[in-house]
């Protein structure tokens, strides 16, 4: 076998334990290291060559990227996840043909549907979407993300909050988290267009906290524009009344005549 | 490479994000392959690269790695500006060797933008600071050019580049260094736009073919003469003519001949006197020679040429290489002074003259007698028809009718004889002895024909007038008839054109400042003609007395003259041109447009052009907007398809005046070339609706179509015709029937046997030629200009001649159909006569039964000679047959059916065998081929014009043709010249020069 594959093998074997002991600093420093041996294969994206281990390595190197994402998830690091779900890629659209299907694919695929909801990005979201085929969509791991995203759009919040404990694995339930608040901030948004003012009690429950301390701190940290007064939570300040512009008619009329007087004028 | 490939580089961009350098790294390169399928999605994350450009802690290789990337990213967005600096900033990661469009389009950009900076900074002589790093890519590029043999590629970019130091290296190196040479100056006189550059491209040029074992001594010189170095010629012809070699002195008077071809008259004099003369005593012959130049005038012109007695008695008692030298230098220099091709091209034209009589008895019989206008057009179509050819029958035979001739008409009918005699330098002053001025008193004569004779003295002597010029001078001081002075200084002008002689200068001026309206524009005309491309500060002088003066013709005179003081300056000019398209004065403006037609005379350069139009269609007088068009003409002469496709569309401006100058800069710049094109522009305006543009159209089509066959354009056959039917045109207006008379002198001008000519065949432009035309479109105000056209004639013939300067007996072939580049045929009386009918029939037949006999006994050296008489003559025959059927019926049957039968017994030659010296058309030069075993070997491939032979036969005899001098044959029918040619093998007997013409009288 050849010796950086072997080298890349053992680090590997390294890194999951280290994975396992849920040590994940040190899985971090593996990984970065397992990356940059990882350039060295000429098998990989983008070359793809057609090396004697090129079956293997590809395996392999998917295995490890699959690892990095799930790794990115547990340190709640969505910028690294994004990352790594890019370079991960590869391997499950180009390589279809070249490598038995991963059984991690849906579940990393479904993540990542995940994090574009809750990112609220949508479009990206759809795009992924139409990029699977059908029989992938009924993967629980995918229609779980489709049907949040249908709940999401529909407004069920609490469709969508319920389904947390129907998450297909135990990674999801940090962007279910996640995504908890993004529905917060979508109902504040929204109450906040709707109403002038609410009462806390009223505000706790559309809001769907279940202390008052909860809902003021939140309005502390997310909406400083809130004012918590008197039993209600008054949403009045942040409504500023952008002051209509005024068309300047009659002077438009007096302009508008003149040229038409000069007109006559000249013909 | 595997099948499999990436679909999206998402991947690869993610991994420019990763904190490890070394991943950013392997990103990056892989991104480089990708990008030219990629860059859509890359182009989002440029940013991201650009910071890991900029990033100073990043390794300099991976900088230059992204700079690479993002410029290839903006290349794919059309963003070259940017692509082009972050390319700078790549470094040696931009591989110029890359064969890719991307590669290609920066490196184009790269030298543009190198090449503008470059050009700014030497034109506005600050320091404009140059990225080194654009250099250093302009600079790997042209080695590379260099190394991979792309030589031309090379000197393209060098010269575009301004880098002259590289030009030299690539010619240098290059395995063919003649033929680079070669090519380099055709490019630095067609793409190098700046004259000073350009002077310095040459300076280089001529560095180094002297560098050169074995130097094109004719490319040198012609480098040489357009960079007005004299001494420089001087020195080369010297050597060779020093040599011991036959052959190099052989060279030595071929580049003369080339040299003269140019016609730059002061060049060509400065370089004759800078000729060192021999050492001993041979001097006395040198001396001898030099007199010519001396203003007196003297008869040695005559000995130079024929005289060979005296030479060898002196060379016995001098050192025989000093000798030998003296002997070619006295050739050289009168090569050198012109007088040698005058003499030629006028024994040629003589010996050729083809021109047909007949079509003038029409014309003069249609035309009115009491239209002065037509009458006189007749007589300028008559002197054009003959000019050159010391053929005035003519006029002799028409005395009564020509002496209705008078005023300015009568000057005209005298300056005419100028233009038929000219070049006959010898006999000039004799021939004009009669109608001269005598004796300083103003004799009996009318001060119209005497005025006419001075200007017919200019024209004879034209850009030679070394030895008339003093007898002009003292006509001009002594007479204050302001017809004289006009004549005079004509005549002045065009025997001292360019010498810019001060004191001639003077004399002028003192005319001028008379403030005597006819005499001053003559002298404005002429002080352009002595300062033409002088660029002196006397244009202030005149311009500043054109503003003073009340007199339009003045001020039209002095416009036209500081036109022409800047011919061929180029941006020298920019200053006056500014000046004086500024100015109030319409005239002046119309000067202006002059300029710029001169200045930029055959450059096409484009602020030139665009300067034009722009004053073509935005001036508010109509003589500016004509002159501005026709100036196009002048600007483009040097690439003639151009211009139909530029005037189109002024062509058919509403405006009339912009329609004739549309018109005449076709003619112009289109003369000779018979361009499709132009002949389809122009047949249009043939029929306009305004009279004069049809003047206009008709002349430039004469113009155009000269020496052009019916056969190779049939619309030329068609043109006479609609000449003879304008010019018999009861109810024609007057204008365009002169436009239609002149046309017919132009088309058949010089006996048939001239093109009109703006290039020399090396591409230099003819001066006198271009300055001829530019007077002559100012015949719209003053008829007696017309004359100037002939300045731009120049013969259509091959000449070879030996080392003795004589005209060998020499063959060579014409590989093409005869019929392709025959005279046009004779035309013959159309008559109701029956008379007539019988001669026909008896011609015809005969004809047919020579044919036969000849065809037996056809021999190819005189199949050429024959076949063109009989065929010229059956063919009259058939002419006159259909001639005669269209006025009878009758007669159809017998004529019809002989002609056919004689065009079948007769298939024509592919091929004609041509007898120095011979016509040979501009069209035909491609056809020319030398017979393979000659006795003579041309020193220089050239198709036509004056070739040096060499004998490789030395001590047989020479058999010479062209012996025959013009003499003063009654009548010269068609073909009677030709038959005498060739046949006796004598000297050359200049004595027999024709007898001056018999005096005419008018009866005023």
């Amino acid at each position: 076998m050849d010796p950086q594959l072997t080298e890349v093998s053992q680090q590997f074997e390294r890194f999951k334990a280290a994975f396992v002991r849920k040590d994940y600093s040190t899985c971090s420093d593996l990984l970065s290291r397992l990356k940059v041996l990882l350039t060295k294969f000429t098998s990989l994206p983008p070359l793809f060559e057609n090396t004697p281990n090129a079956a293997h390595e590809l395996t392999l190197a998917r295995d490890i990227y699959e690892h990095a994402v799930v790794l990115s998830v547990k340190t709640e690091d969505q910028d690294a996840f994004e990352r790594d779900f890019f370079q991960l890629k590869p391997y499950y659209v180009d390589a279809r043909n070249r490598l038995p299907p991963s059984p991690q694919e849906n579940l990393i695929l479904g993540l990542n549907l995940l994090r574009l909801l809750v990112q609220n990005r949508i479009a990206e979201f759809h795009t992924e979407l139409e990029l699977l085929s059908s029989a992938t969509l009924d993967n629980p791991c995918i229609k779980h993300a489709v049907e949040l995203e249908q709940s999401f759009m529909e407004g069920a919040y609490n469709r969508v909050l319920s389904a947390r404990q129907t998450a297909p694995d135990a990674t999801y339930v940090y962007f279910m988290d996640l995504l908890a608040k993004t529905i917060r901030d979508e109902i504040a948004g929204c109450s906040e267009k709707a109403y002038d003012y609410v009462s806390i009690s009223d505000a706790r429950q559309m809001l769907l906290f279940s202390s008052d301390q909860e809902l003021l701190a939140y309005v502390n940290e997310e909406h400083r524009e809130w004012e918590v007064k008197e039993g209600f939570v008054v949403f009045q300040k942040a409504k500023e009344t952008a002051p209509c512009k005024e068309i300047p008619s009659l002077q438009l009329i007096n302009q508008t005549l003149s040229y038409a007087r000069e007109l006559e004028r000249i013909v | 490479m595997a099948a499999v490939m990436v679909s999206s580089a998402g991947g690869l961009l993610a991994m420019l994000n990763e904190p490890q350098a070394s991943l950013k790294h392997h990103a990056l390169s892989h991104l480089n392959n990708l990008v030219d399928r990629f860059w859509p999605e890359i182009s989002t994350s440029v940013p991201i690269i650009e910071s890991l450009y900029e990033d100073e802690e990043f390794d300099l290789h991976q900088r230059q790695l992204a700079a690479l990337l993002v410029s290839k990213v903006f290349y794919y967005l059309g963003e070259l500006n940017d692509s082009l600096s972050y390319a700078l900033g790549a470094g040696p990661s931009f591989d110029v060797s890359e064969d890719t469009d991307y590669v290609h389009t920066l490196l184009a950009k790269a030298i543009d933008e190198y090449a503008s900076l470059r050009s700014k900074a030497l034109e506005s002589n600050d320091m404009v600071d140059i990225d080194p790093r654009l250099e250093a890519i302009v600079e790997r590029m042209l080695e590379k050019c260099i190394t991979d043999g792309k030589y031309q590629q090379a000197m393209g970019i060098a010269i575009e580049c301004r880098r002259l130091d590289k030009l030299e290296e690539a010619i240098t190196k290059s395995d063919n260094v003649q033929g680079t040479l070669s090519y380099c100056i055709n490019v630095s006189h067609s793409f190098v736009n700046r004259r000073e550059y350009r002077h310095e491209v040459l300076t280089l040029l001529v560095k180094v073919y002297q560098k050169l074992p074995s130097p094109d001594y004719l490319s040198i010189c012609q480098c040489l003469m357009f960079l007005d170095e004299p001494q420089g010629v001087a020195t080369i012809l010297e050597k060779l003519l020093r040599s011991e070699s036959k052959d190099d002195a052989l060279l030595a008077l071929q580049i003369a001949f080339d040299l003269v071809e140019n016609e730059h008259q002061a060049f060509l004099l400065s370089v004759r006197d800078r000729l060192p003369a021999p050492k001993t005593r041979s001097v006395e012959v040198v001396q001898a020679v030099e007199t010519t130049t001396a203003p007196t005038e003297n008869p040695s012109g005559d000995v130079q040429m024929t005289d060979e007695t005296p030479a060898p008695t002196v060379v016995l008692e001098t050192d025989p290489v000093d000798a030998i030298y003296a002997e070619r230098l006295k050739k050289i220099k009168g090569i050198l002074s012109g007088e040698t091709s005058i003499q030629l091209t006028l024994q040629f034209l003589y010996s050729h003259n083809k021109s047909d009589l007949l079509i003038l008895k029409t014309i003069k019989q249609s035309v009115e007698m009491r239209n002065s206008v037509c009458h006189s057009a007749t007589i300028y179509a008559n002197a054009i028809m003959h000019a050159g050819t010391t053929v005035d029958t003519f006029l002799r035979e028409n005395l009564d009718w020509l002496s209705r001739a008078t005023n300015w008409a009568k000057f005209s009918a005298t300056a005419g004889l100028g233009v038929i005699h000219r070049g006959h330098l010898q006999q000039g002053r004799s021939l004009m002895a009669p109608y001269l001025p005598q004796g300083g008193a103003g004799g009996g004569g009318s001060p119209y024909s005497e005025g006419g004779a001075l200007y017919a003295l200019g024209l004879i002597h034209a850009n030679h007038g070394e030895g008339i010029k003093q007898f002009l001078r003292d006509s001009l001081r002594s007479t204050n008839v302001e017809v004289i002075q006009h004549g005079a200084c004509l005549g002045l002008g065009l025997s001292a054109i360019g010498t810019a002689d001060e004191e001639i200068y003077d004399d002028i001026k003192s005319v001028l400042y008379t403030d005597s309206a006819v005499a001053g524009e003559a002298a404005g005309i002429s002080m352009g003609l002595l300062l033409v491309g002088t660029a002196t500060e006397k244009a202030s002088e005149m311009l500043a007395y054109a503003h003073e003066t009340q007199h339009e013709k003045i001020i039209r005179g002095l416009a036209l003259g500081i036109a022409l003081t800047v011919y061929g300056r180029e941006e020298g000019a920019d200053t006056l041109i500014e000046q004086m398209t500024r100015d109030q004065d319409p005239i002046i403006r119309y000067g202006g447009m002059y300029a710029l037609a001169l200045a930029y005379s055959g450059t096409a350069n484009n602020k030139a052009i665009r300067q034009l139009l722009h004053f073509a269609v935005s001036d508010v007088s109509d003589d500016v907007r004509r002159t501005a068009v026709l100036a196009l003409g002048f600007v483009l002469y040097s690439d003639p398809e151009q211009t139909p496709r530029i005037v189109s569309l002024l062509s058919e401006s509403y405006n009339p005046h912009v329609r004739y100058g549309a018109a005449l800069a076709v003619g112009i710049s289109c003369a000779g070339t018979g361009l499709s094109e132009a002949i389809s522009l122009l047949e249009p305006l043939t029929s306009d609706v305004v009279d004069f543009v049809r003047q206009g159209a008709l002349i430039a089509m004469a113009m155009v179509m000269v020496q052009i066959s019916e056969a190779s354009d049939s619309r030329v056959g068609a043109f006479r015709r609609q000449l003879e039917k304008i010019i018999l045109d009861k109810h024609e207006d007057t204008m365009s029937k002169m436009g239609a008379i002149l046309a017919s002198g132009i088309l058949d001008a010089g006996g048939r046997n001239v093109t009109i000519r703006l290039l020399s065949k090396t591409k230099h432009d003819k001066v006198t030629a271009v300055i001829g035309l530019a007077v002559f479109s100012q015949f719209w105000y003053w008829y007696p200009l017309i004359y100037f056209i002939s300045l731009a004639f120049s013969p259509t013939a091959f000449i070879g001649l030996n080392y003795d300067l004589k005209v060998p007996k020499f063959e060579f072939m014409s590989h093409a159909k005869p019929s392709l580049f025959e005279y046009p045929k004779p035309t013959t009386v159309a008559t109701a006569n029956t008379a007539a009918k019988l001669p026909t029939a008896v011609l015809s037949t005969s004809v047919k039964a020579k044919a036969r006999a000849k065809k037996e006994a056809e021999q190819k050296a005189n199949a050429e000679k024959t076949s063109g008489a009989e065929k010229s003559v059956s063919e009259s025959a058939s002419e006159k047959g259909k001639g005669s059927t269209e006025k009878e019926g009758d007669a159809m049957q017998v004529d019809g059916t002989s002609t056919v039968e004689k065009k079948a017994a007769e298939p024509e030659a592919a091929f004609e065998i041509l007898v120095n010296p011979a016509r040979v058309v501009p069209a035909q030069e491609k056809y020319i081929k030398l017979l393979e075993d000659s006795r003579y070997v041309p020193v220089k491939l050239a198709p036509s014009g004056f070739v040096l032979l060499k004998d490789l036969r030395e001590h047989e005899p020479e058999v010479l043709s062209l012996t025959d001098a013009p003499t003063s044959t009654t009548s010269p029918a068609a073909g009677a010249a030709a038959a005498t040619q060739g046949t006796t093998a004598s000297a050359m007997a200049v004595d027999d020069e024709p007898q001056p013409p018999q005096a005419f009288e008018y009866a005023s």
